[in-house]
């Protein structure tokens, strides 16, 4: 198509209606566009100038605030305490989540019926309820504490106020969103697949390494990244369940922010945060975005 | 292979799936159901396996003024957050699905962005604008921070609902000669709503629950049923924690009973694997 036959069409009643569908649509979407952009964009791209420019009056950039606290050896180990809690978190909840998505799109019968209803369960539970839920089950002289004292075992490692709290309060958590997740890819691949695979001669494991992981590779991407998000940027769990030090970034930013009254520098901790997860959130909105492209 | 040989395994099998299911139910009921009885406990000294049963820490608990502020900011904040969030959210919804204009694909994935940042970091960038804007320790403060967390629900579970709406019962409202609103209203509306429901639903319970961000901008003047429970949960004796938490969980409870005809699978997995 020409230029010139181009301007005509435009001209044309169809390309008005377009074109006022066009601006309806957008001035539909622009009020909470706004909300986004005043509450995750601005406030995002304050921190990143701000922390940037420590000293209004120097012009300039300058990574001075980074360097003063990586300079810090507390703010280092709980750096690494922070990748190494979620890590863990991350591993422990999808070792969990898979097997029982997988035993949950496959099994029939009543037990299924009953788990599937369990594990929802901590997505009802505000998780700061979870985490006092965790502390008094699992506390010295608490329920799990005491159950081993009747067994005859009186000493056990800490479970609370420790990385295994936090650990465990997590994965409690985390669960459901997982396994939601991890289920709602597995219900979409074809069945037939699955018993064709079957029918061939390929055995659970075979059928399970070559056609259903290959096909939830998306799903389980999604899964993986947004487990790693909101465990790394949880501030309750450690808060309440974990121990005094080392601390995770969420605790140590807070705080600096309201205890320390040292805003530059919680901001700064906010941006490494930021940082540090940019690569894994960018794959999950890519994930989500190639999942739903039949639907967006 | 004797027969024994498959028989053992057989029973082993079973052995192991209902252990782990056990293990599973112990792990996920057994925090709150301890919950459930400091909440009813009057003492719980070591080593007994159960309290002493009393009921006075319910008293302390509604007794005590800052539990009612708490609970008054919270279901003034809350429903607020949603109704705002559903005001704005719903027509843009309605303009993803329905309506053609440019960049349309990338403005719906840009709802994301408020789950893939780490929520404490962004609670930290949002209190540093709002000291410049004197936003901090004020209840509009506090609805905005609360909104944070309703966008994504109360756009992408709309966007879906209306998209699966047949566009031929519309077209056909069209030809019998209604308008585009009283097409909206009369038909895409009800067609909608048991979607919309589960939206606000988790919208609510998304802002009932926020606490890390309500903590840091809404201390020390504007505390909320969940940021009261640090104070709770870290400063008083268990059964006062327990207690409070009873009363925390009653709103999500008292949705889900509401909401359960909506809530199939289909819809919680809509509504969390965002």
């Amino acid at each position: 198509m020409s230029a010139v036959t181009v301007r005509a069409a435009a001209r044309g009643a169809p390309a008005r209606r377009a074109w006022k569908e066009g601006a309806l649509g957008l001035a539909l979407v622009l009020p909470p566009l706004m909300v986004l952009v005043f509450l995750i964009v601005l406030p995002a791209i304050t921190a990143i100038l701000d922390t940037l420019t420590p000293d209004p009056t120097v012009r300039g950039f300058t990574p001075a605030l980074y360097t003063q606290l990586l300079a810090s050896r507390i703010v280092r180990s709980d750096i690494v305490f922070t990748v190494v809690v979620t890590l863990v978190s991350v591993a422990v909840t999808f070792a969990l989540s898979y097997p029982l998505a997988l035993y949950l799109r496959f099994a029939r019968g009543r037990l299924p019926a009953v788990l599937a209803v369990l594990f929802t369960i901590p997505l009802f539970v505000p998780v700061v309820i979870a985490s006092f839920a965790m502390i008094t089950f699992l506390v010295n002289h608490g329920v799990i504490s005491t159950i081993f004292y009747r067994l005859g075992v009186q000493r056990f490692p800490p479970l609370v106020y420790n990385a295994t709290g936090i650990v465990l309060t997590e994965v409690w958590a985390s669960l459901p969103f997982a396994v939601l997740i991890l289920g709602a890819g597995l219900q979409a691949i074809d069945g037939a697949l699955i018993d064709g695979a079957r029918d061939v001669g390929a055995g659970p494991l075979r059928t399970f390494g070559s056609i259903i992981l290959p096909l939830n590779v998306t799903p389980t991407m999604i899964a993986l990244t947004l487990l790693f998000i909101n465990v790394f940027g949880s501030f309750t769990i450690p808060y309440l369940v974990g121990g005094n030090a080392p601390q995770m970034l969420g605790v140590t930013m807070t705080n600096y922010l309201t205890q320390y009254l040292r805003r530059s520098e919680a901001v700064t901790l906010a941006v490494m945060a930021f940082v540090i997860s940019a690569v894994v959130g960018a794959v999950y909105v890519v994930s989500v975005s190639r999942r739903e492209r039949g639907a967006v | 292979m004797s027969p024994t040989w498959y028989w053992s395994v057989g029973a082993l099998r079973r052995a192991v799936g209902v252990g782990a299911f056990l293990a599973l139910a112990a792990f996920i009921l057994g925090p709150l159901l301890t919950l459930l009885l400091w909440a009813c406990a009057g003492s719980w000294l070591f080593p007994s396996l159960l309290p002493e049963f009393s009921f006075k820490w319910w008293a302390y608990v509604l007794a005590n003024a800052d539990v009612t502020k708490a609970i008054r900011m919270s279901f003034a904040s809350a429903p607020l957050a949603t109704a705002l969030s559903a005001l704005i959210c719903v027509p843009a919804a309605y303009a993803f699905a329905r309506l053609r204009f440019p960049g349309r694909r990338a403005l719906l994935l840009s709802f994301l962005s408020a789950n893939a940042f780490p929520k404490i970091g962004l609670y930290v960038s949002i209190a540093t604008l709002f000291y410049r804007l004197n936003l901090m320790d004020t209840f509009a403060g506090v609805v905005l921070i609360q909104m944070v967390n309703t966008l994504l629900f109360m756009i992408w579970i709309p966007t879906g609902t209306f998209r699966g709406i047949n566009t031929n019962l519309e077209e056909a409202a069209r030809d019998a000669g209604a308008g585009p609103l009283r097409t909206f209203f009369q038909i895409t509306l009800p067609i909608a709503l048991p979607g919309l429901i589960v939206a606000v639903l988790f919208a609510f319970l998304a802002a009932f629950d926020e606490a890390q961000g309500t903590l840091i901008v809404g201390t020390p003047n504007h505390i909320t049923m969940p940021v009261m429970m640090y104070t709770l949960v870290l400063s008083y004796p268990q059964p006062v924690g327990a207690v409070f938490s009873v009363l925390l969980s009653l709103p999500s409870i008292a949705f889900l009973l509401l909401a359960q005809r909506y809530l199939r699978a289909g819809y919680l997995a809509a509504g969390y694997s965002l």
